[in-house]
């Protein structure tokens, strides 16, 4: 009983996700699925149709890596911010800006090209590369094939 | 040991910067990651052409970045100046890095990330076109500090307001100070019982873009 008690305790957690593609769109379907609050950016509107007809969240159009659109979507609130847009350059730029001007503790990007990961170490910024995870789970099949 | 510099990307700015570096005898590269625009690169002796993407690690290895004494970034993108600018400092050390901006607000933001020297263009062009438009015949500008200080080179003729008068019945802003005078073979450091004389030439140091103001207060031109 316990368990649900605090689970129904309204989190109080805003994320902000940059990047309205295949992974940004579903980790803001499944957030806003867990009751969080959330936002997520894309300059292309056609992009939200990718989010579930159930998304309770909120969305913006605009260039994620311009200063006065991070400043209109509230990041100083944000408890995380996801960057899933498809460059990684962009994704690099807007975490740094995050990082430096803003100050950001939770800052999640992903990154296709892991040779791309020199200053995240440095910053604290957490990184998801996808053929890294490929490969894990590759190794892994392999290891239980015997 | 000739000094080696890495340009990537901005064709025609690359362009011209190679073909001045190289008259001035430095070992120059460029990475562009157009096939037509290497191809035209290419025709310009002694510069070592390469196709790719800059902002990628293994594109920079062959073009031996490690060996760099600086590297310039001259792409459009401001994300991807950035990126071929840390990739070099931090993982390949380069002493000298230098960015392209075009977006004036991310200047400082740069700086912060590590970049050695940023330069915004489109400030560098609206400064120039406000020079030249605003003070043309009047007045020298010389912007410093990204603008923020410029120093101005004014000429007294006979008909300007100043003229005759002492320093310290001229209201100037501020933010302004007359730096030197230039009268004939002399500089004079100027006192506030300095007289301004036809024919003086005066050295003006400002901030906060109040030069302005001071060029019509001793000039009288609008």
């Amino acid at each position: 009983m316990k368990t649900t008690l605090i689970s129904r305790v309204k989190q109080n957690k805003y994320s902000i996700i940059i990047g309205c593609g295949r992974l940004g769109s579903r980790i803001a379907n499944e957030l806003s699925a867990n009751d969080e609050d959330v936002l997520i950016i894309d300059r292309d509107e056609e992009a939200f149709r990718k989010l579930s007809k159930s998304y309770g969240g909120l969305t913006l159009v605009g260039d994620g890596t311009d200063l006065a659109l991070l400043k209109e979507a509230n990041v100083k609130k944000a408890s995380t911010v996801i960057l899933t847009t498809d460059n990684d350059n962009i994704n690099i730029l807007i975490s740094q800006m995050l990082k430096i001007i803003f100050n950001k503790e939770f800052i999640i990007a992903r990154l296709y090209d892991s040779e791309k990961d020199y200053v995240y170490e440095e910053l604290g910024i957490k990184t998801i590369c996808p053929v890294d995870l490929s490969i894990q789970e590759l190794n892994r099949y392999f290891k239980n094939r015997g | 040991m000739k000094k080696r510099i890495l340009l990537i990307g901005g064709f025609n700015k690359a362009r011209s910067l190679a073909q001045s570096l190289i008259n001035r005898d430095y070992a120059v590269t460029v990475i562009n990651k157009d096939l037509t625009n290497c191809k035209v690169l290419s025709e310009i002796e002694r510069l070592t052409v390469i196709l790719g993407d800059g902002s990628k690690a293994y594109v920079l290895e062959e073009a031996n970045v490690k060996e760099m004494d600086v590297v310039i970034a001259l792409t459009q993108h401001d994300y991807d100046n950035l990126v071929i600018c840390e990739l070099s400092k931090k993982r390949y050390k380069v002493s000298k890095t230098v960015a392209l901006v075009n977006d004036a607000k991310k200047i400082d933001f740069f700086y912060k990330a590590g970049v050695d020297s940023v330069v915004c263009a489109v400030n560098a062009i609206t400064n120039i076109i406000e020079q030249k438009t605003l003070f043309d015949g009047i007045a020298n500008l010389l912007p410093m500090t990204e603008a923020r200080i410029n120093i101005a080179e004014i000429p007294i003729s006979s008909s300007s307001k100043a003229i005759n008068k002492r320093l310290w019945e001229i209201s100037l802003p501020k933010e302004v100070i007359i730096a030197c005078i230039l009268r004939g073979e002399k500089s004079i450091v100027p006192q506030g019982d300095t007289l301004i004389q036809a024919g003086d030439i005066l050295i003006l140091i400002s901030s906060n873009k109040q030069e302005l103001t001071a060029i019509r207060e001793l000039t009288g031109n609008r």
